[in-house]
């Protein structure tokens, strides 16, 4: 019987309509920064140039600082649900726009297009009409005295899922009536200066909401600022260090969203087929850049044969390559930069002994690709199954008893989530109890809601992002 | 002549502990002079060990349990309560402020005491996520607390320091610096309330000499400021802490709901729903 050909189907980015330069969006519009400086974005997949956005500096950022100090005069007049209003239109016009959004996400950062239209966009307009909601409720949160906004906050965001980071950081954050000054991530800047046109098109008060597009240089001087009272960044644990160094000497609410190396936990009676499907969404879900991936397999001794085989098997019927084909499965590594540490990294796992299986697919000639990436035979203290590799690469370690599957997925400074399958309801219930990670998903893997905490133990950081708890990140405690 | 009254004792794991260094500092109270230990680096390490099995044995037991713990950590108060009136009196206050602040410690006490079985219906949820999904929030110990006390003469004051972090299950390391005898009188009670030892330990030196020690350890995992101290201190633990994401906390409230948020994570689990 002879097989079908594979037919593409590739979404038309007709939709977006990217300028050649941006500024940054102070007072409620777009301005000239400072710095007369621009980074360029290109799409990883193409290497192509989209566009080049503002270099901001410590100028630019003082102004937004006064921006944010008028934004916040008439933000803390308004009442509740006139804060409410805003983000629930927000909310509206973003899943009108979604399309736009989600080709522009995969344009700019390389993600599959079924992830940012199916995942991103719908997710990023639950969190505005979740937090919209909260707006005028604030009171009723959380038996607890004196909760007041910090101010103005101070908000820097990954490039693995950008415009969902900037719902999670900014929905909350506006919703408890703070103001906000967000600096996005220098490769994938473009979703946030799109949602900036949203701000002003809802009519949002000028200086609620600002954008200073840029590097690290950027985020290093927002995070300088004296006027800042709060600091929420998602990112490495190594720059969430620098941040709470950085601030030692100020008083100033933190949250901090870091890195993981989330074991994904098999026992021998685990549901194995959808335990394959789970690890293999747990570590590949947008190429692995992803802080609570599945990064590291438990697995059962006895069951590791088995469980193996099926998925080399599952993994080979991946489809990588273009990220607007509507049929891609892994899209492009997000920059030159981390497809280069992967590759380091999986070359030192192979160099101490792991034994290395990657799937055969053939991977496009420009842009910057990383095929699926299993190791086997890999010991607890190789770099592959310590180090957050941030790439669809997924580690093997076993256990025999469940105690040991306990002291091996907590053995790392990490603790963010964690998976568990098996299809008895008391194992998951102990093993839950035992993990020291923030988000357990128990027979499923990488789930999340607006309504679902999100945040981790240990050096995976502190505060939580999302639900009630949420709030709290936002919400000064007066002793 | 003055007569040297009494030396006190560290209490750590469950036990009296002389300072490995053999050094004491002297506290005087009513003119009367009491030795209490100078606790060294090497102590500090030898309670964070402590603090880790005592934060084990703690945190597993019922929340019923630790309710009972502490209640009978109210009645040996009550059971000694010439002496801390005693004491608080050698200490200045009159005799009414004395009797006065005991009452209240006995009441912070019965406060947390019922909390400890309560306080994760607070702050605890199930979230309505979209999806057929069972999906609940709940609070876990931090672990390893270390508390710098208000070190003001208040028996009351001394143990809101602790028992916000203790009610949730967390170990603490309790540091006395001007109060070190009523704390360390207090280990006395507690040793008597069982509690696990290492759950609460008690120890008295001077803050200053240890601080670097106590911000770079990363087995501590948080540290609450309950006393004054001056801004290149605050800068130096928060900095030293960064090394390790060490929770840090500079006048935390003590009583209340929010008295608890420090001291607790956030665990979030998921689960399908389906037939």
């Amino acid at each position: 019987m002879n097989k079908w050909e594979y037919a593409e189907s590739i979404e038309s980015s007709s939709i977006v309509n990217i300028e050649k330069k941006y500024g940054i969006f102070i007072d409620g519009k777009f301005q000239n920064a400072n710095s007369k400086k621009f980074i360029k974005t290109i799409s990883p997949s193409t290497e192509e140039v989209l566009s080049s956005v503002s270099l901001g500096n410590e100028i630019d950022i003082n102004s937004a600082v006064e921006s944010a100090k008028e934004g916040l005069k008439i933000w803390s007049k308004l009442s509740g649900t006139e804060r409410a209003k805003y983000l629930f239109k927000l909310a509206r016009l973003i899943q009108e726009r979604s399309r736009e959004f989600a080709v522009l996400e995969t344009l700019d950062g390389g993600k599959p297009i079924k992830e940012s239209r199916d995942f991103d966009l719908p997710q990023v307009a639950a969190n505005f009409f979740y937090f919209a909601g909260w707006a005028d409720k604030l009171d009723l949160s959380w038996n607890a005295k004196g909760l007041k906004p910090y101010g103005i906050v101070g908000q820097i965001i990954p490039w693995n899922f950008p415009l969902l980071m900037l719902s999670w950081k900014v929905a909350p954050a506006l919703a408890t009536g703070n103001v906000v000054i967000l600096k996005p991530a220098e490769s994938t800047p473009l979703t946030a200066i799109l949602f900036a046109e949203l701000c002003q098109e809802v009519g949002l008060p000028p200086g609620v909401f600002n954008l200073v597009t840029g590097d690290g240089s950027t985020g290093a001087a927002l995070v300088k600022h004296p006027d800042i009272s709060k600091i929420a960044f998602t990112g490495s644990t190594g720059v969430g260090k620098y941040i709470q160094k950085e601030t030692a000497d100020r008083d100033i609410g933190l949250t901090l969203e870091l890195g993981g190396k989330a074991a994904n936990i098999v026992f021998n009676d685990a549901a194995i087929d959808q335990a394959v499907e789970g690890v293999v969404n747990g570590i590949f879900f947008n190429q692995g850049h992803v802080c609570c991936a599945g990064s590291r397999l438990v697995l059962q001794e006895d069951i590791h044969d088995e469980f193996v085989t099926k998925l080399e098997k599952r993994m080979q019927s991946l489809r990588v390559g273009n990220p607007l084909d509507k049929n891609t499965d892994i899209g492009a590594i997000n920059s030159k930069d981390q497809l280069d540490k992967i590759t380091s990294l999986v070359n030192e796992g192979v160099e101490e002994g792991g034994t290395i299986f990657q799937t055969d697919c053939e991977l496009p000639q420009n842009g910057f690709w990383f095929k699926p990436t299993l190791f086997t035979n890999a010991q607890p203290s190789y770099r592959i199954s310590r180090e957050e590799i941030f790439g669809p690469v997924l580690t093997t370690l076993t256990f025999r008893t469940p105690e040991e599957a306990i002291e091996i997925s907590n053995n790392t400074e990490y603790g963010l989530s964690a998976g568990i399958w098996t299809e008895k309801g008391s194992k998951i219930l102990w093993t839950a109890d035992r993990l020291q990670a923030g988000v357990i998903w128990a027979n499923t893997f990488n789930k999340f809601d607006p309504s679902s905490p999100f945040g981790g133990y240990k050096e995976s950081g502190f505060g939580r992002e999302g639900g009630r708890h949420g709030l709290l990140s936002y919400l000064k405690v007066q002793s | 002549m003055n007569e040297i009254k009494k030396t006190y004792k560290n209490y750590v794991g469950g036990k009296y502990v002389r300072s490995e260094s053999g050094k004491t500092f002297r506290i005087e109270l009513k003119n009367e002079f009491y030795e209490v230990p100078l606790t060294s680096r090497k102590d500090i390490r030898d309670a964070v060990v402590a603090a880790k099995k005592g934060h084990t044995d703690w945190q597993k037991l019922s929340p019923y349990n630790k309710t009972q713990v502490l209640y009978r950590l109210s009645e040996m108060l009550e059971g000694n309560f010439e002496t801390y009136q005693q004491l608080l009196q050698d200490a200045g206050l009159t005799k009414a402020k004395a009797k006065e602040d005991i009452h209240k410690a006995v009441d912070s006490i019965i406060w947390y005491a019922g909390m400890a079985d309560k306080w994760e219906q607070m702050t605890g949820n199930l979230n309505p996520v979209a999806g057929d999904f069972f999906n609940i929030s709940h609070q876990e110990s931090l672990g390893v607390v270390f508390t710098l006390n208000s070190n003001t003469q208040s028996l009351n004051s001394l143990l809101l320091n602790m028992l916000p972090a203790l009610t949730v299950g967390c170990s603490v390391i309790s540091f006395n610096e001007e109060n070190s005898v009523l704390a360390l009188k207090l280990a006395e009670d507690i040793n008597n309330s069982d509690l696990p030892g290492g759950a609460l330990n008690i120890m008295s030196g001077k803050f200053e000499l240890l601080i670097e020690d106590i911000s770079n350890h990363v087995e501590i995992t948080a540290m609450a400021i309950y006393k004054e101290i001056h801004n290149d201190e605050k800068t130096m633990i928060k900095e030293n802490a960064s090394k390790s994401l060490k929770r840090i906390f500079i006048n935390p409230p003590t009583m209340g709901l929010e008295a608890l948020f420090p001291f607790i994570e956030t665990k979030t689990v998921w689960h399908p729903k389906g037939r």
